[in-house]
């Protein structure tokens, strides 16, 4: 149990009506990224758009191991670098169709922390920080001193083949393009996440990680739905490797640093880590933090820092938090 | 009462670093009776509970569910099998909604039987609530109500009043009486309010130092003169 | 061979003058200071600015004070405002405050990798079972031993070292038995910050200074701590020099078992025993 996922309990209301609810949201959240690129003709504005949404989603699967798991991750890059490499290696030399590397850098992450997941959810707390960042680092200094892999530091620029799943494949380094499929795909994730925490296997895991040895006297197998969240986790992570490899056409060891593991964190909690929405909310924040302070990009690890301080101390809930607490005054004052 | 035999502790020993908190002990408890288990503190009351739970291991000792073998089962194994437990301390999901906690309890056991329980220990009115919310009583018939979901055959409660008035346990063991009779829980209590031992079990076991001092009938543990010296006193 | 054990021995009591630091703190406030590479790196580069005028040994004493500043600054602001919040809330916190450090620095000194130079006294080299080995890292080894040496005897023979042992094994009764803890934790967790600022200052010969070298030296010591058994004092010695090894043996003849190794050792020990150092105390 950590202060970090202290939420509210979601109000038991009739699951169908919830669902119903949850589809809307999602149909019209994704009109919303249809219509995008023909409401703005920045391509810059896109091309940092797309950047976003990647972010996002990495933040989403950082945040939704402490909602689900109350476990603090500080190596998630390990899941983004190991899905983007895995396709851009695999494309590179050739060694299977597009859509097979697709499907492979999208399993193979998944299963590596579901594997993971059966022994990490027994540790708690700071050591599992600790542990998840040496863990990152690991698959860090593997890519980066593996020269023979992907050049090693130097990073590795690839070319997508002509058509993968019969599209044009150009088309994914086009911001116009690429900022609907990620928006799509997020959308479809955090859908799929709200369904999921619903879901009782999502329900389990939650008891689990509110008290793991009562989990076990009720009944409950307490290994594998840790073990399923972290593998959802790192399926996230993945797939926003691997959107960001193709868009740019190019992966690097950066994609497994640790300070990229950070910073996904911070959004996360940011944008509160105890809510489904939270942490994309913070990378939003952060997206458009980053415009503003776009002439002091030097100080920026210093902006981001200060933010995680002043938002830890000052509103632990986050973003989402102060926003439904502030929703919940103004309708109890109407 | 029948005379089926609805749990059954063999040859059970633990020890603790070198302290011997079991020293072979054997119980058993017939179906649908209210055997209370107790001592002083140290006798191995709540090592006894954690070993026929399967929350530690006997080292050595057999645990026995209507006469099957489950030493080796995990502690959810034995729930399934109808072995339920709570505990001294207590032990919910503090995050979860009180109605929320007992539907995933159900789902490892019964599928239902969730609102019967809420209604039976008055939990209805907080179905919603977080269970960090509640207040200590509520808690504690919580804590009872996790372990009774799907009308388990064998119950081992660990001190359920623990910490409540005196009003509030004796309303505890009228439910826990009236329960057992009527789902036909078989129950196995430990407790230090004497009066709530006295006024429900059918039989006592005494434990002392880690092994059985005395087995019986209410009466004839009352008048037991190693129990009263050892744990009683003389104004019990 | 001997050169190279040598070398073993110079990163290994680098590593322990970090790890001695965060297990310091660990055992008062049961927090792993995720700030501490940051500070490492802060303290090289104060020393460094001091060197380059010429006051190597002055760099090596303001660095060392004003680190044990920012340490008590820590303790009293961050750490003690937050003890009764759960750990992992410091530990994020701690991890905010190695971002703005590294602003800090990379404003005040820029990005670009500075050499620190090496004191005049302590310049030049020995022969050791034939082969030329610089003074200054005769130097490092020297340094970490008495700090090890001198840690110990303050934990064994005095009452604060007393005081500081119990609280390690046991925060809460420490607490009871009406120890000030509060101003204990102020002692140590400024000793521990003011040794990163020593191991910053004596590494900074030996590595290029750049605003990020506290990251690498940061993960190897969180392995140290956790090999060690956090909050091992002890521990964290032996498992420094065995790091040390690992990471200079390991490099000449088995260079991929010396990056992962300790990754390796680390994670099997979490698994071995996830609840022998950090369960028990949350």
């Amino acid at each position: 149990m950590t202060a970090l996922s202290q939420g509210d309990v979601p109000a038991a209301s009739s699951p169908l009506l919830k669902t119903r609810g949850l589809l809307a949201m999602a149909l019209a959240a994704l009109l919303l990224g249809v219509a995008a690129p023909r409401l703005v003709s920045s391509q810059l504005m896109l091309s940092l758009a797309t950047q976003a949404i990647f972010d996002a989603l990495l933040a989403t699967s950082v945040g939704f191991l402490v909602l689900q798991n109350g476990r603090v991750s500080f190596g998630q890059a390990a899941f983004f670098g190991l899905g983007g490499y895995a396709f851009g290696v695999l494309v590179a030399r050739g060694l299977m169709a597009a859509e097979l590397a697709v499907l492979t850098a999208l399993a193979l992450p998944t299963l590596v922390a579901f594997l993971l997941g059966l022994v990490f959810a027994r540790i708690a707390g700071v050591a599992h920080a600790m542990l998840t960042l040496a863990v990152g680092q690991a698959f860090y200094e593997i890519a980066f001193r593996w020269r023979e892999l992907a050049k090693g530091d130097d990073g590795m620029a690839f070319n997508l083949p002509p058509r993968i799943f019969g599209f044009d494949s150009s088309l994914l380094q086009d911001p116009s393009v690429m900022v609907v499929v990620a928006w799509t795909i997020l959308v479809l994730a955090l859908l799929g996440l709200a369904l999921f925490a619903n879901s009782r296997m999502g329900q389990i895991a939650a008891a689990v990680r509110d008290n793991a040895e009562r989990a076990r006297f009720i009944g409950h197998d307490t290994t594998i739905p840790p073990a399923i969240v972290y593998a959802i986790s790192a399926l996230l992570a993945a797939i926003a490797g691997l959107l960001q490899a193709t868009y740019n056409g190019y992966i690097a060891p950066q994609m497994f640093h640790w300070s990229l593991s950070g910073s996904a964190l911070i959004m996360a909690v940011v944008g509160g880590a105890q809510f489904i929405l939270g942490p994309a909310i913070g990378a939003v924040c952060f997206f458009i933090l980053k415009d503003f302070a776009g002439r002091f990009a030097e100080y920026w690890p210093a902006i981001v820092g200060s933010v995680l301080v002043i938002v830890t101390l000052v509103m632990p809930q986050g973003i989402v938090g102060l926003l439904k607490a502030g929703w919940f005054r103004m309708r109890r004052q109407a | 009462m029948s005379e089926a035999i609805a749990i059954q502790g063999i040859g059970i020993e633990r020890r603790y670093g070198g302290f011997r908190a079991l020293k072979g002990v054997d119980i058993t408890v017939r179906r649908g009776e209210i055997r209370g288990l107790i001592g002083p503190n140290g006798a191995g009351k709540s090592t006894l509970i954690d070993v026929l739970s399967g929350r530690v291991r006997g080292q050595p000792g057999q645990v026995l569910i209507d006469g099957r073998d489950v030493s080796r089962l995990k502690p959810q194994e034995r729930r399934r099998l109808g072995l339920a437990r709570s505990f001294q301390r207590t032990n919910i999901f503090p995050m979860l909604s009180v109605e929320q906690q007992l539907r995933i309890a159900s789902w490892a056991v019964a599928e239902a039987g969730v609102e019967e329980v809420m209604e039976e220990l008055n939990l209805t009115a907080l179905a919603r609530m977080p269970a960090a919310e509640i207040s200590y009583g509520d808690q504690r018939r919580l804590d009872l109500a996790l372990a009774l979901v799907g009308r388990p055959s064998v119950l081992l409660l660990d001190e359920p009043a623990a910490g409540l008035t005196v009003e509030e346990s004796h309303g505890l063991a009228t439910i826990l009486r009236d329960l057992a009779n009527r789902w036909n829980v078989t129950v196995l209590l430990v407790e230090h309010d004497m009066q709530v031992v006295f006024s429900i079990c059918d039989g006592i076991t005494v434990l002392h130092l880690g092994e059985t001092l005395a087995e019986g009938n209410v009466a004839e543990i009352r008048a037991d003169q190693r129990v009263v010296t050892a744990y009683l006193g003389t104004e019990a | 061979m001997a050169i190279q054990l040598l070398n073993g021995i110079v990163y290994g009591g680098l590593l322990y003058l970090l790890a001695v630091g965060l297990v310091l703190i660990f055992g008062l406030r049961e927090v792993v200071n995720f700030a501490h590479g940051a500070l490492f790196m802060l303290g090289s580069y104060i020393g460094f600015t001091l060197a380059a005028a010429g006051h190597w040994w002055l760099g090596l004493l303001v660095s060392v004070v004003a680190m044990a500043a920012v340490g008590c600054l820590l303790d009293v602001l961050v750490f003690r405002s937050l003890r009764k919040h759960d750990h992992i809330v410091t530990v994020l916190i701690t991890f905010g405050l190695l971002l703005i450090l590294e602003t800090v620095v990379t404003v005040t000194w820029g990005k670009a990798y500075l050499s620190y130079p090496v004191p005049k006294l302590l310049d030049g080299t020995v022969t050791i079972a034939g082969s030329p080995f610089p003074i200054y890292r005769l130097f490092i080894i020297v340094v970490s031993l008495l700090v090890a040496g001198g840690l110990a005897a303050w934990l064994r023979y005095t009452r604060m070292g007393l005081y500081v042992r119990a609280a390690s094994t046991n925060a809460h009764v420490t607490s009871i038995q009406g120890i000030d803890v509060d101003r204990l934790s102020l002692v140590v967790v400024g000793l521990g910050t003011a040794l990163a600022g020593l191991s910053g200052v004596v590494a900074g010969p030996l590595l290029t200074l750049s605003p990020t070298m506290g990251n690498y030296i940061l993960i190897d010591s969180f392995i140290v701590v956790v090999i060690g058994g956090l909050g091992s004092f002890a521990g964290a010695f032996f498992a420094a020099l065995l790091i040390g090894q690992i990471h200079n043996l390991g490099a000449i003849y088995l260079p991929w078992a010396a990056t992962m190794l300790p990754f390796l050792l680390m994670i099997g020990i979490l698994i071995w025993r996830p609840t022998g150092f950090a369960g028990s105390r949350t």
